[in-house]
């Protein structure tokens, strides 16, 4: 499979490049733990690294330069998730980036991309069902996310299917709930799954619309598991800078007092002279065990990290 | 109190009042939001399963459960009764609760009972357990090839497929979950 996705970008003129697993700083994401390493400089003071989640921070600083459209296969390491059947803290992610493009132009070339992988799974063959957020939300709970745009009223909604939700919690985590709880569960398993349009409350680096409360942001699922993440990136540096500014302040409110590392950021990411493109990222430990028909990762990995650990008990 | 995170397969909780044992867990992280598990309980009093999303860090109310050993001693139709072998005190717990059961159990056997105060969870059954054939059709000649497979009634009342070769009064052991052969056994 990791030949047949370089042929598929090499022929299309992406650039393979190669982007550092070490980290002096990180894009700030309150939902990602990160691990914490350091850089011990003989007779200067040490330096505090972090182990990538992704290589997005890099490969945009690529893009920015004008390396034009480039892809990478690299391991990424996200902490503290638990050890389920498809997540391993370190992990293999595929992430392309297209200038000029956006995120629809995405969806055609991840087609493509899937037609071009070796697959014993039929359904990685079959069309795409592209449905929007706010659709498969009223086909699935007859809630209207338009109507439920704060707190309060998403609460409500979230109450009304029968779900609890302690006091003040934030939008987004109400909104998850009710995704994981009627809708994610309830994904098409016959062909793979693109959901468009996510809410604006969700913050990430995708434009926004600028006629309707969401992002211009996707996500595949295959087989009913989440395997790529895409974005119409943002280029507007007030909303890069903004975004960092929030992020971050949201990131240091949560984990003050807790053993979570708070990683440093760049605010120079916010400079960068951010190309029109748009960017996929594809966890292929998970697109691996779909074309499979597998359903967890554990037999694809040599050494999971859930049997190192039990080895030393 | 402990958090959903830590809850496993097994772990019972307390939810409005009633006991429920986790029978599925698994971990969700959706894109850009927190973790989450997804929870499928099982009311030991009614049989019915509850689906569950929880934040990880959400607190759920865990009730301390003890395994007991129980000799079970028959059914009537409506509940089984079995008895505590040390203090020989007898419960029963409705057939309903745990269907099959009445055809995986063996009377007067022991079994672990998983118990919160004075209600059954859950009835511990070895996935493996060796069994009588009570009923089996012989092999007519030249069906004794492999992979000809035939009905056969176990002791317990329990149905499944046998190969051909096995014979009335032989022992063979099954796998409890998927209620299938596994072997024949010698003695």
């Amino acid at each position: 499979m990791y030949r047949a996705i370089r042929s598929f970008f090499d022929e299309r003129g992406y650039l393979e490049v190669f982007t550092p697993t070490l980290s002096p700083s990180l894009i700030p994401e309150p939902t990602i733990k990160s691990f914490e390493t350091e850089f011990i400089n003989p007779f200067e003071e040490r330096m505090k690294l972090y182990m990538i989640p992704s290589p997005e921070i890099f490969m945009k600083e690529m893009i920015a330069n004008g390396s034009g459209s480039i892809y990478q296969i690299s391991n990424c390491f996200r902490n503290s998730e638990q050890l389920g059947d498809v997540h391993n803290p370190e992990f293999s992610m595929l992430e392309y980036y297209s200038v000029g493009m956006d995120e629809v132009d995405s969806i055609k070339l991840t087609k493509e991309l899937l037609n071009a992988i070796p697959s014993e799974n039929e359904n990685l063959r079959k069309p795409f069902l592209v449905t929007t957020m706010r659709d498969i939300f009223l086909e699935k709970t007859k809630i209207d996310l338009d109507e439920v745009q704060d707190e309060k009223e998403i609460r409500k909604a979230a109450e009304s299917l029968g779900i609890h939700v302690p006091g003040n919690e934030s939008w987004d985590d109400t909104f998850n709930r009710i995704f994981i709880n009627n809708v994610e569960c309830d994904i098409s398993k016959d062909v793979p799954v693109v959901i468009t349009d996510y809410p604006k409350q969700i913050e990430c680096l995708a434009k926004d619309y600028t006629d309707r409360p969401y992002k211009k942001r996707w996500e595949m699922y295959i087989d009913g598991v989440e395997v790529a993440n895409c974005y119409d990136e943002e280029t507007d540096k007030g909303k890069i800078k903004g975004y960092y500014v929030k992020e971050y302040e949201k990131m240091e409110k949560e984990r003050k007092g807790t053993d979570d590392v708070i990683p440093a950021v760049d605010m120079a990411f916010a400079d960068l002279e951010m190309k029109k493109s748009s960017g996929v990222a594809i966890g292929l430990d998970r697109l691996l065990m779909t074309s499979l028909s597998l359903t967890e990762i554990r037999p694809l990995l040599s050494f999971p990290l859930s049997d190192m650990l039990t080895q030393d008990n | 109190m402990i958090k959903a995170g830590q809850i496993e397969k097994g772990t019972a909780l307390l939810i409005k009042g009633q006991p429920f044992l986790c029978i599925e867990r698994e971990f969700v992280n959706p894109g850009k939001g927190s973790a989450f598990v997804r929870l499928k309980l099982k009311s030991p009093a009614t049989g019915q399963t509850l689906s569950e999303t929880m934040k990880s860090q959400d607190n759920a109310e865990d009730i301390s459960i003890e395994d007991r050993d129980f000799q079970y001693l028959y059914n009537d139709g409506e509940n089984f009764s079995f008895m505590n072998t040390e203090n020989y005190e007898q419960i029963e717990v409705p057939m309903k609760s745990f269907p099959d059961y009445e055809y995986l159990m063996k009377e007067g056997e022991s079994y672990r009972v998983t118990m919160w105060e004075d209600q059954v969870l859950d009835i511990q059954i070895p996935s493996k357990v060796v069994y009588v054939v009570t009923e089996t059709e012989d092999a007519v000649r030249g069906d004794t090839v492999q992979g000809v497979t035939k009905d056969a009634v176990l002791e317990t009342g329990l149905k499944i497929r046998v190969p051909g070769f096995i014979k009335q009064g032989e022992k063979v052991r099954v796998n409890t979950e998927t209620k299938e052969y596994i072997e024949r056994v010698n003695s």
